[in-house]
């Protein structure tokens, strides 16, 4: 069966269980077992064809070739050894899921399995990977599922599961940091190539930084100190997801990891001293902390990470021997603790408790049990003949002589040799307080759930031990079975090592220094649980204040307060303080350019006309004190007459359309912009001192660089060629004498469809909005003082303005419309026409003597939408002659011989005509307030529709009950 | 230079108007700022040449048509934007106050999601 | 195949007039609420199957060129499609129709104006993608903002226009200061056509004028240090124009960028360093301002923002590698931000509140939610088998690769920060609490917009409050079998109406698909790079 077959057939065991789960409900367990054992034994039959030196079988099937990465499978001695523990152990642990789950809740199993599979298959994958990005996703996959795992257990598991995805995680990006950097330097993604490229001998400083990287990696994943809080949080799991994820299968993946990258890195100073150090650290702090807990899952968890970090330190040594030692080791582990873990299990099901405050004389009610805990347990403490006894007797002779100084043999083996019989005692511990009546402590303190254990207390199903007694029982055969395991470690080890290497495993290695030191192990570790209460009475004191959890919290809760610091800094809708920064990086630009570009340009013009610095005077007139002064009213109207200075700037330098645009857009700003002020208050708001000054320095830096700017870069040139084309030609292409509005409705009608669009939706916009909202309350002046004079008498008192507005409009139409025809050919057009037209109804507004009787009533809606469409029609027309907005010309005979030159742009100015002269209505009309009076009666329309105006007023209603 | 400074003063009051607060004043900002890109926009087509470029005669004189054609557009987009920033101005709580936002929306609404601490009166 | 190709030329401004056109005409259909839905929702297809079309077309490289009006280069504006901007309108279309699937399902786009809107504004957004003109550019990003001013103050449920105001303003400002930039490039150099200003950023005048337009630009894309007003503004809309938003305007402006730098600029050595500093700072303070905020659209949209950081990576690197990673990240963050700003929007409508301490138990309540949600977010923080780890990977990659090994090191920090932010929505909103309390703040929002209450209106929220509480009683299941999170089968009470999720889903599923399906998407982006630095193919084709 084919590498990809096999990850594939994991797949299909998830899909397959989710299925039957449905149907027969937990008892998908064993079906899920029967799947993953299948293929270890699968697997098993593929073992030889990699036993014999460090031969492997590789499968490709291509998945992001442009990345070169790949689905490349590589099957050695290291991976399958890692496949075999994760498929049994899973298949072990799917059974004994089958009994642990109850039989009620069933929907949620469904999920349940699926997330366990789904890790089986990504271990698979990740022990299978030789691509070293498929290696980091099936590494982050198996992150995930022990993420959505832990997760669904319960509301107390959200805070743990968060912690534990977010240490995973970030040593997840420490492994994707070491892919890449490898990737980049190595240039293949193949792993195995990467791992035997020279660069790891020629480099020191970039193997040191990936030794980190992958450290990194590898300690969050196992567990290490000081990443090893995750573990013990994550026992809020179920006991299934904890035996499986937390001792057998996903904290091995740190160790597959380092023993991976071991041919490279191995025997680096960095390497060694890191994996070495943290890994004796955390074997004793693991073991100590084991000795304090009561939780028969938590000192699991801590005996865990005790465990990891003895092989993690195996490792670290690095030779050949180390590394097949670090392998069997793995696998001793891997079989007591599996066994143990369900044990708890078993015993939190049967008695209720783990704690082994509660637990009382278990030993004789659940004697299945009791044994399989005697088992793995002496396994675990490294007594003989189990194979936890071999794996810890060749720890020990690894430790001897790491290489180096004497000193570091005997250091390290100290510490293993203390290690050890705390293990020991812990183990005693787990023994006695589970099955006897030890309570491990003399005072019960808050945290014991007071409920007693049931005094019924009867021994598990049969099938439920059984699969906990399985592996307890293949660690007490492989012991004296060591032999058969030789081929296996040999492989796994010359994988690891990189080199060829027999392992040469006994159970007996004669008297040697190692038996020594298990004998003593096990004298002292004796003497340890014979003495446990005094024992207990040491560790209850606090060694720190704090736990490693409380850390973690500290930096999260740390990070976010930084963050809302850094939000803080634009957390304002005052837009003045979100617009300083972009002022003063565009003034500093614009600075920049006086200096870096040449200043080409006379700065003095001699040829200037005096009226330029006339009009220069008049700018300052006005626009000074518009800035000073606090009364809006003189403000608006300084500014709208510094806009006519503007006007007459156009008019001089020859724009004339542009200074006729000028003139009548600036007079309907301003009065748009009365219509707005009858509604505001009478002055500005008062600000700050200093911030007037900040902002006036701001102003003149930019200032400055305005004037400098347009000195530099203005008048270098003569007229650019394509000006000269449209002087040139724009008769002859377009049959208009008047340039600037051939451009506009010719040469560049998109900008100006575009423009007239923008008009047409501002126009719906202003409607849009004040339909959604009202407007504020008109401040009208207090009249009663002149009560009866001829000031309130409205209707007097516009008779003059109206007479003029009555004989008036009909002309200023008729010009409009003048304007509009000849714009091709003088100064005029669409814009000026509407314009004009604009002013026009602007004058018979201000004619009427109250906003009710303001006279225009057209549907300016259906006007502004008639502006785009007749622009984009006429665009499409353009079609006719081949493209769009290419405009159709043909003459027609005038009266008198002569001929109109007709031409489509004429209709698409029309357009333009519409949306401005709509514009102006709907300005006039809505700011004016007039619909405001014309409210139409409520309509179910939903809210924002522009065509209901009752939510307006009675949301007006209630702001004046606010108020 | 004329030209220059009047683009430089026009930017300058754009400017100054548009970093103080309430909206007419931001408005009147930007009508001014308006002014000065126009202007610079004309200058840049060159202020040597300045009849109005119709055909017939001769052109030699005639401005650069190009930006006037710009100009003419750019005006009536401001125009269209400065309206609907006027209306902006009149609906809302209090007035066109624009950094009365944060203590009126908390103060009117202590129920509302977007009453963050932390936000500047 | 030449004249289809001719054909499809031709019909490029089309991109433009049919959804100007369609969008006028319903305008003036303000009874016909279904009609216009179904119209918008049409033409909002037949735009993305054009853009797909053009994605088609110009895979092997061509530059699809049309000179509107027929008037010779030089003087025409040309339109201009290669696989670059021909990627991102299609992707952009993707989005739009998505969210705009969200307004009808939500109804807010039964209101007058809203389809309207809706189709003027991917049509300014196609004129700026395909224009080849600086100054028509300008309009076309007018043509953009003006709709959205109208989505963004007609749909806002919030009562006061703080955020609307400051979003109008800041976009004049950028505006303004393009125009500046686009005048003083035309004083220079006597054109604003793209193709003739290549490579003319070797002239100092002529950068600094460019760089003007791209400071300006900068605004607009919300780059530190102007990147504040985006989350005040969209967090003051309706959170689906939010998403609608996130996917046209900052990307759009991501692409002037990237347009602009890679033809004027041609990767001049020192303003791409400049970008890169930017860059850089923009995604680590846009990822921690995330991580700080209290609210679901707030935290997402701080996270858009070094979104925007890390795209601009990639022009900055202006290798090929850079670009093709920069162009699939934009296509991927585009998709997922899109999708998570949906599901906000779903949470919100439904719960009338994004609080982060407000909102609680979504996780069994709403399943499928919370599985659109998981997704994106992984995604988003860059983790596999999603979009985010193929885009985030070559980025990575890149940069490594272009020897800024310190960026590198800074996306991959980055990334852990946006998964911290991420899992802080996840533990607050979807694990958590019991239902009752979700139930009173689901019946408020009915209540309130029943009542046409905005959600800072404080008038009557005792009432409304009494109101809630007592509707929550009447629904609430008899005392013992109250819905814990044990029993997600409690179906009682209130649950996002599944076409609120339906658009997010694809969305979601898009980024699935983008994931497994990597290839698919770095080869879109390379071919949108390698079109990117083929300058002298795009002026050839320009100019002729």
């Amino acid at each position: 069966m084919s590498l990809i077959a096999i990850l594939a057939s994991t797949l299909a065991v998830v899909a397959v269980t989710m299925v039957a789960t449905r149907l027969i409900g937990r008892n998908a367990g064993w079906l899920a077992a029967a799947g993953l054992g299948a293929l270890a034994a699968i697997v098993a039959t593929r073992v030889p064809e990699v036993l014999v030196g460090s031969s492997a079988v590789r499968e490709v099937v291509p998945w992001i070739p442009s990345l070169d990465v790949a689905l490349r499978l590589r099957l050695d001695g290291l991976s399958a050894l890692f496949l075999i523990i994760v498929l049994s152990i899973g298949a072990l642990v799917m059974a004994y899921s089958a009994r642990y789950l109850s039989d009620r809740t069933v929907h949620r199993h469904t999920g349940y399995f699926a997330w366990m599979l789904l890790f089986a298959f990504a271990m698979t994958g990740l022990v299978l990977a030789d691509d070293l990005v498929l290696l980091f996703v099936f590494w982050e996959l198996t992150t995930l599922c022990s993420f959505f795992l832990i997760n669904r257990s319960g509301r107390r598991a959200s805070a743990p599961a968060v912690r534990t995805l977010l240490t995973t995680a970030f040593g997840g990006l420490m492994l994707l940091f070491a892919v890449v950097l490898i990737v980049v330097r190595t240039e293949t993604t193949v792993l195995s190539e990467a791992l035997i490229d020279p660069v790891w001998q020629s480099d020191a400083g970039f193997t040191a930084a990936i030794a980190v990287l992958v450290a990194l990696a590898a300690m969050t994943k196992s567990a290490q100190f000081p990443f090893h809080m995750w573990l013990p949080d994550a026992m809020v799991a179920p006991t299934p997801v904890s035996a499986y994820l937390h001792a057998a299968a996903m904290v091995k993946a740190g160790i597959y990891l380092l023993m991976v990258f071991s041919p490279a890195l191995g025997g680096t100073v960095v390497w060694q001293s890191i994996l070495v150090s943290t890994g004796l650290i955390t074997a004793l702090m693991g073991a100590v902390f084991a000795l304090r807990r009561f939780d028969l899952k938590e000192i699991m968890a801590y005996s865990t990470i005790s465990q990891l970090g003895l092989i993690v330190a195996l490792i670290g040594i690095g030779t050949p021997s180390a590394l097949a030692t670090a392998a069997l080791y793995t696998l001793a582990h891997a079989l007591f603790k599996a066994s143990l873990f369900m044990v708890v299990g078993i015993v939190d099901q049967q008695a209720g408790t783990r704690d082994i405050r509660l637990l009382r004389s278990l030993w004789r009610r659940m004697p299945v049990t009791f044994v399989t805990t005697l088992l793995a347990g002496l396994s675990m403490a490294g007594v003989f003949p189990l194979l936890g006894f071999i794996s810890k007797e060749y720890l020990l002779g690894q430790t001897l002589e790491p290489g180096g100084p004497v000193w570091l043999g005997v250091l390290l083996t100290a510490t293993v040799v203390l290690g050890a019989i705390a293990t020991f005692a812990y183990t005693g511990r787990i023994l006695l307080g589970g099955f006897t009546d030890y309570r491990g402590t003399e005072r019960a303190d808050g945290d014991l759930d007071t409920h007693r254990m049931p005094e019924t207390v009867r021994e598990a199903d049969p099938l439920f031990v059984a699969t906990a007694l399985a592996p307890a029982l293949a660690g007490l055969a492989l012991g004296p079975a060591i032999v058969v395991l030789h081929p296996l470690m040999s492989a796994a080890g010359s994988a690891a090592a990189g080199q060829p290497y027999t392992a040469s495993f006994a159970l007996f290695g004669g008297f040697t220094i190692e038996l020594a030191l298990s004998v003593t192990i096990i004298a002292l570790g004796l003497i340890a649980i014979s003495q446990r209460r005094r024992l207990d009475r040491l560790l209850e004191r606090r060694v720190l204040s704090f736990t490693a959890i409380d850390v973690v919290e500290r930096i999260r809760t740390g990070a976010n307060t930084l963050g809302a610091r850094i939000g803080d800094t634009t957390r304002t809708d005052a837009p003045a303080s979100h617009m300083a920064a972009p002022w003063i990086v565009v003034g500093a630009i614009a600075l920049a350019a006086v200096f870096i570009a040449p200043s080409a340009g006379t700065v003095i013009d001699a040829g200037e006309p005096w009226t330029d610095a006339l009009m220069l005077a008049l700018l300052v007139v006005t626009v000074v004190p518009a800035v000073v002064t606090r009364s809006r009213i003189t403000a608006l109207i300084l500014v709208g007459g510094a806009g006519f200075v503007v006007a007459l700037w156009f008019f001089a330098l020859g724009a004339i359309d542009v200074g006729l645009t000028q003139l009548l857009v600036e007079l309907l700003t301003v009065v748009a912009l009365v219509l707005i002020l009858r509604r505001l208050p009478a002055v500005f708001h008062a600000v700050a001192r200093n911030r007037q000054v900040l902002s006036a320095a701001i102003a003149l830096g930019v200032g400055a660089a305005a004037t400098a700017v347009t000195l530099a870069f203005t008048g270098r040139r003569d007229i650019s060629t394509v000006g000269q084309y449209f002087l040139d030609e724009a008769p002859a292409d377009t049959g208009g004498t008047n340039v600037v509005n051939t451009i506009l409705v010719d040469y560049r009608a998109l900008d100006t469809l575009g423009e007239l669009t923008v008009i047409a939706v501002a126009g719906i916009v202003i409607m849009g909005m004040l339909s959604a909202r009202p407007m504020l309350a008109e401040r009208t002046p207090d009249l009663s003082a002149w009560a009866g004079t001829a000031l309130v008498r409205t209707v007097d008192n516009t008779l003059p303005i109206r007479v003029v507005a009555r004989w008036s409009a009909p002309l200023i139409i008729l010009l409009s419309i003048y304007l509009l025809l000849r714009g091709h050919y003088e100064p005029g057009g669409g814009f000026i026409a509407a314009l004009v037209g604009g002013t026009g109804f602007a004058l018979a507004y201000l004619g009427a003597s109250t906003d009710r009787r303001a006279p225009v009533r057209w549907p300016y809606r259906g006007l502004l939408a008639a502006g785009v469409i007749v622009g984009v029609a006429s665009g499409v027309g353009g079609y006719l002659v081949g493209s769009f907005l290419r405009p159709v010309r043909f003459g027609i005979p005038l009266p008198g011989g002569s001929e109109y030159g007709f031409t489509s742009a004429l209709i698409f100015d029309l357009g333009v005509y519409f949306a401005v002269v709509a514009i102006i209505i709907a300005v006039i009309n809505e700011l004016g307030g007039v619909r405001e009076h014309h409210a139409r009666p409520p309509s179910p329309a939903s809210r924002g529709s522009s065509a209901d105006d009752s939510r307006t007023r009675d949301r007006d209603d209630r702001r004046e009950a606010v108020r | 230079m004329s030209l220059a400074l009047s683009i430089g003063l026009l930017a300058a009051a754009g400017v100054y108007l548009v970093l103080q607060r309430g909206m007419i004043r931001i408005i009147l900002g930007f009508v001014l700022l308006t002014h000065a890109v126009n202007l610079l926009i004309i200058a840049a087509g060159g202020v040597a040449r300045r009849n109005a470029p119709f055909f017939g005669g001769d052109t030699s004189q005639a401005a650069d048509p190009l930006p006037q054609a710009f100009v003419l557009t750019a005006i009536v987009i401001a125009f269209a934007i400065t309206v609907v920033l006027a209306t902006f101005a009149v609906v809302g709580r209090n007035d066109d106050d624009t950094e009365a936002g944060a203590e009126a929306e908390a103060g009117a609404a202590p129920r509302t999601p977007i009453a963050t601490a932390g936000d500047e009166s | 195949m030449i004249d289809i190709i001719a054909l499809v030329e031709a019909l490029l401004p089309m991109f433009v007039g049919a959804p100007l056109l369609i969008g006028g005409v319903l305008l003036v259909l303000p009874r016909l609420a279904r009609l216009r839905q179904v119209l918008g929702m049409v033409s909002l297809l037949a735009v993305l199957a054009g853009a797909i079309v053009l994605v088609a077309l110009t895979s092997d490289g061509t530059v699809l060129v049309h000179q509107i009006g027929l008037w010779p280069g030089g003087v025409s504006i040309p339109f201009v499609a290669d696989s670059f901007s021909a990627l991102i309108l299609a992707v952009a279309a993707v989005v739009a129709t998505a969210s705009f699937q969200y307004l009808i399902a939500s109804g807010e786009a039964r209101s007058a104006s809203i389809a309207s809107f809706v189709l003027i504004l991917i049509g300014g957004v196609a004129g700026a993608l395909l224009t080849a003109d600086l100054f028509n550019l300008f309009v076309f990003i007018e043509v953009m903002l003006l709709p959205s001013y109208g989505l963004l103050v007609i749909l806002s449920r919030r009562g006061n226009m703080a955020g609307s105001r400051l979003y109008v303003i800041i976009n004049l400002l950028a505006s303004t200061l393009f125009l500046a930039g686009v005048g003083l490039i035309y004083a220079v150099q006597g054109t604003v056509n793209l193709a003739e200003l290549a490579g003319t950023g070797s002239d100092p005048a002529t950068a600094i004028a460019t760089a003007l337009c791209l400071a300006a630009i900068a605004v607009k894309a919300a780059v530190f240090p102007v990147h504040g007003w985006l989350a005040r503004a969209y967090s003051s809309t309706s959170p689906a124009v939010a998403a609608l938003f996130s996917a046209l305007h900052t990307k759009v402006a991501v692409y002037i960028v990237y347009r602009i730098s890679a033809v004027i600029f041609e990767g001049d050595g020192v303003w791409m360093t400049a970008i890169m500093v930017v860059a850089s700072l923009t995604l680590v303070v846009g990822a921690f301002a995330a991580l700080g905020e209290r609210e679901i659209r707030p935290l997402l949209v701080f996270q858009m923002i070094s979104g925007i950081g890390f795209i601009l990576i990639g022009i900055a690197l202006f290798t090929p590698l850079g670009l093709t990673a920069g162009i699939a990240y934009m296509v991927h963050h585009m998709i997922v931000m899109g999708a998570l700003l949906l599901v906000a929007s779903a949470i919100e409508q439904t719960y009338g509140s994004g609080r982060l301490d407000r909102v609680a138990g979504l996780r069994n309540r709403e399943p499928l939610l919370t599985a659109v949600f998981i997704i994106s977010a992984l995604s988003l923080a860059g983790l596999p088998p999603f979009s985010g780890f193929v885009a985030k990977y070559t980025l990575v990659l890149a940069s490594a690769d272009a020897g800024v090994v310190v960026v590198a090191g800074l996306l991959i920090i980055t990334s852990l920060v946006a998964l911290m932010s991420m899992m802080r929505v996840w533990a607050d909103m979807f694990n958590g609490k019991r239902h009752t309390d979700v139930e009173v703040l689901a019946a408020e929002s009915r209540i309130r917009s029943r009542r046409d209450l905005f959600d800072s209106d404080a008038v009557d929220a005792d009432e409304v409050a009494a109101e809630a509480a007592q509707a929550v009683e009447q629904h609430a299941p008899p005392r013992g079998i109250t819905a814990t999170e044990e029993d997600p089968h409690g179906h009682r009470g209130t649950r996002i109406p599944i076409r609120l999720i339906v658009p997010a889903l694809i969305l979601a599923a898009l980024s699935v698909a983008l994931g497994f399906g990597g290839e698919f998407l770095i080869q879109l982006a390379e071919q949108a790079s390698s079109a990117l630095l083929n300058t002298s193919a795009y002026v050839e084709a320009v100019i002729g």
